[in-house]
């Protein structure tokens, strides 16, 4: 019988004097419960058809039997990396789409026509292995739906490749240094402006050094060490070093192999001889990962060297210029997953291979960071970045300068009061003017939507690639700008690749 | 007679028509000057027109006289029966009656009139049921007062030119009082700058959207449609309106919408482009209607109620 006394607050204790014994009641009793809760407000199920709810069946067993668990053989999971490399693997080509019959590859013509505007340039076939090696390509960039891999050529990309075309030919242009940190909204294109910038430094046979996912340096996922009993405080990844070092030793083998060391190196444990090419010496690194950071130092002193040291005038040529490319910036600005010996977090800057890159932002010291020339393009990332207050200020301070509002200028933008910024981030993009007429100051290139007649170049592409079946008008395509936020390349890829039916009137 | 025996108003109905001289009117494409029914053969009724709907006409004498009013000075005088004043005194509803033949008589007196269609005669606050029984003091059902008010919308297409002085005065008094529909809003215009507003309302979230001649670039909370809305389906729904009439490179909105999730403030921008759209351009009101962005869909979320888990569902239940 259900008691009528609350359990829990005890309101309806029984008097302690013993109750008089009722008689027992023949029929069931209802008993007004204490508390009004809405499930006894619900109906109580139906009852099963007579006959179902009766005891054990004839010839059925009425002891009680345990139940045995099943044993089930355990999948063998798969090996070790498999997993990984199916989420990193990158497909290039779809043999089901169509291919697209004119379509131009890059090259040294027309990448500085701005009559191609609007138009897809595919990668060359030969180039897709260097760009693989560089780690140009991302895993969900949608290269795998095309035929063949190509990029649409927007305004900025015309005007990347002029620069490019200058640093290499032109001799006004020789030794220019252009040094930019490219942002934008989600999906609009910074990565591909990098590989875009890659395939025509390839092109032009520059050397080309990446660091494709900025993140995987400040993750703890490689190995790290402080970099020597002098400066404790400062740490080395070698691995990561290394790997640096082979992407950019497979992607510029052309070049690397041709450049001979021109000075002597004496942080390397054993002395290099004197004909000894740049792909081998960036190979002891590769080789012997303990060595990977002074290699990689005597490769760059290699690479942006103008002149030999006396004794190797007779191999020295002279080196080509360089496109330094770093795409997810906002990692190195905050602390690592790295610890110090004390167990505090390490902050990315304290990473020597941080260090160097970001040290390329500030002016060179009596000459510039590149002397032979180059570009730095820096991407910032929107889909995987940590938000990062003073980045933000640090990036509207470059686009602050960049429109001539210089600090003194009660317009410069400040932090906010108290939001305590991180004074290295700020520091680390401060770059005054440098005293070498041809390095450029640091600029922001804050990349917007494409114009509507590149994304009906885009749209047709698809079309052509058969993988829409729809009429490419004007009224359709300016639709789908609009539905793509104004022209947000990612969004109209999306757009394009739904594969929708056209009805049938 | 028939319509003596109080047995029910349809009995009533259909002897008064049939004791009345007839002819079909009802037909609009009737034009032709169908001959009248002349007074002297009310008694014999042609047999052809038994099943055929008819209706009163004014123009023949009713065949029955009231009984002269009682004269209590003379007792000796006293009539046999009473004969009232309305033939349809002893059905149901007299005074219901009487307003129906009065209508349907005049519709067949001007039945030849030329009509408008429904959408340019004026718009008419009727009588709601309510109001009409207390007009007339009787228990009308549904149905007859549904009838009455086609015959009623029928007058009120005549041509508003030529429409009879007496049937305006009659169709005058099946209105409410104070016509609702006589005072407008003054209609929204495109102010100095060319913006037009446009509000609305969807599920939890309400929109303003301005709408400016431009080339299809669309804000939402300052921010870009693919900010606004990462779903495509939320931002085809939001540009809907412009998209269904093809305006949507031809304009740009600007949209501050709040509350709700994301597909009510989505749609709630959609209801306010359409609404900002019909300031530029009025003449779209039917493209537009079309496209479902006109009506507004008013639910709202239901609410819980007590003993209910959620506005509906029950709790399980348990045994104790």
């Amino acid at each position: 019988m259900v008691s009528s006394f609350c359990w829990s607050c005890l309101t309806r204790l029984p008097t302690a004097s013993p109750r008089p014994m009722l008689p027992p009641t023949l029929t069931a009793q209802r008993v007004a419960a204490f508390h009004t809760s809405s499930p006894l407000l619900a109906m109580p199920p139906k009852k099963k058809a007579p006959g179902q709810q009766q005891g054990p069946k004839h010839r059925t067993a009425t002891t009680f039997k345990m139940k045995k668990r099943k044993v089930t053989d355990r999948v063998r999971p798969p090996p070790v990396g498999e997993r990984r490399a199916l989420r990193k693997r990158i497909v290039l080509s779809n043999p089901n789409a169509l291919e697209v019959a004119d379509m131009q590859d890059i090259s040294a013509e027309n990448m500085v026509d701005s009559r191609l505007r609007g138009s897809i340039l595919g990668l060359p076939v030969p180039m897709l292995d260097q760009l693989r090696a560089v780690q140009a390509f991302k895993p969900k960039q949608g290269w795998s739906i095309f035929r063949r891999p190509g990029t649409v050529t927007r305004r900025e990309t015309v005007e990347l490749g002029r620069l490019i075309d200058g640093i290499s030919d032109k001799p006004e242009d020789k030794s220019k240094v252009v040094k930019r940190i490219v942002t934008g909204p989600r999906g609009i294109g910074k990565t591909v402006h990098l590989l875009q910038a890659m395939s025509m430094a390839f092109t032009k046979e520059w050397v080309v050094v990446t660091v494709p996912e900025c993140q995987d340096l400040v993750l703890a996922n490689t190995s790290y060490a402080p970099h020597s009993e002098k400066n404790p405080n400062v740490y080395v990844q070698n691995q990561a070093t290394a790997a640096l070092l082979s992407r950019t030793v497979t992607a510029n083998q052309k070049v690397l192999s041709k450049l001979k060391v021109s000075r002597e190196h004496p942080a390397l444990k054993s002395p290099l001889k004197r004909d000894t090419t740049l792909e081998a010496l960036a190979n002891i690194g590769i080789q012997d990962p303990a060595s990977a950071w002074p290699v990689f130092q005597a490769l760059w002193t290699e690479l942006t060297a103008t002149s030999p040291a006396p004794g190797f005038e007779k191999d020295f040529a002279s080196r080509p210029p360089m496109l330094v490319a770093v795409d997810g910036l906002a990692h190195w600005m905050k602390e690592t997953k790295y610890r110090t010996a004390k167990y505090e977090l390490i902050h990315a800057h304290d990473l020597v291979f941080v260090q160097h890159f970001l040290s390329l932002l500030k002016p060179g010291n009596q000459q510039s960071v590149l002397p032979n020339g180059g570009i730095l393009l820096y991407a910032t990332s929107a889909s995987n970045s940590p938000s990062i207050y003073s980045l933000d200020v640090a990036l509207e301070r470059v686009a602050a300068r960049q429109n001539r509002v210089y600090p003194s200028s009660p317009d410069y933008p400040m932090p906010t009061a108290f939001s305590h910024p991180d004074e290295r981030v700020l520091a680390a993009f401060e770059s005054s003017k440098s005293s070498v007429p041809t390095e450029g100051t640091l600029t922001l290139q804050t990349l917007a939507g494409i114009t509507r007649e590149e994304a009906r170049g885009f749209m047709e592409y698809f079309a052509r690639s058969g993988l829409l079946r729809q009429q490419v008008s004007e009224e359709w395509v300016n639709e789908k700008w609009t539905l793509a936020g104004g022209g947000v390349i990612g969004e109209l890829e999306k757009l394009g690749r739904r594969l929708t039916v056209p009805v049938q009137v | 007679m028939a319509w003596q025996n109080p047995n029910g108003l349809v009995q009533a109905m259909h002897s008064i028509r049939q004791a009345a001289p007839l002819r079909p009117v009802l037909q609009r494409s009737v034009i032709s000057r169908s001959p009248i029914w002349s007074s002297s053969t009310t008694t014999s009724l042609p047999k052809n027109l038994n099943g055929k709907r008819t209706y009163a006409t004014e123009e023949t004498p009713t065949s029955f006289t009231a009984a002269p009013p009682l004269d209590f000075k003379d007792p000796r005088i006293r009539p046999a029966r009473l004969v009232p004043a309305s033939p349809s005194y002893f059905s149901g509803n007299p005074k219901f009656i009487d307003h129906l033949l009065n209508l349907e008589g005049i519709l067949a007196a001007n039945a030849n009139l030329p009509t408008v269609e429904n959408s340019q005669a004026p718009r008419m606050a009727w009588l709601k049921l309510p109001q009409f029984r207390d007009f007339v003091g009787e228990q009308v059902p549904t149905k007859k007062y549904k009838g009455l008010l086609k015959i009623l919308q029928r007058l009120n297409r005549i041509d508003p030119e030529l429409m009879p002085e007496n049937v305006g005065r009659t169709i005058k008094q099946f209105v409410r009082p104070g016509n609702p529909y006589a005072n407008k809003p003054a209609p929204a215009t495109v102010d100095e700058m060319g913006r037009a507003r446009g509000r609305g309302k969807r599920k939890s979230s309400s929109a303003v959207a301005f709408l400016v001649e431009g080339d299809g670039e669309v804000r939402v909370n300052g921010k870009t449609l693919v900010e606004a809305f990462p779903r495509v389906h939320d931002r085809e729904s939001a540009t809907w309106a412009l998209r269904s009439t093809s305006r949507l490179d031809k304009y740009n909105v600007w949209a501050q919408v709040q509350g709700g999730g994301t597909t009510g403030q989505a749609e709630a921008i959609t209801l306010a482009v359409a609404r900002a759209l019909l300031v530029h351009e009025p003449a779209l009101k039917p493209a537009l209607r079309k496209a479902g962005v006109i009506t507004v869909d008013a639910r709202r979320v239901e609410r819980k109620k007590p003993g209910h888990v959620k506005a509906r569902k029950m709790p399980t239940w348990v045994k104790r």
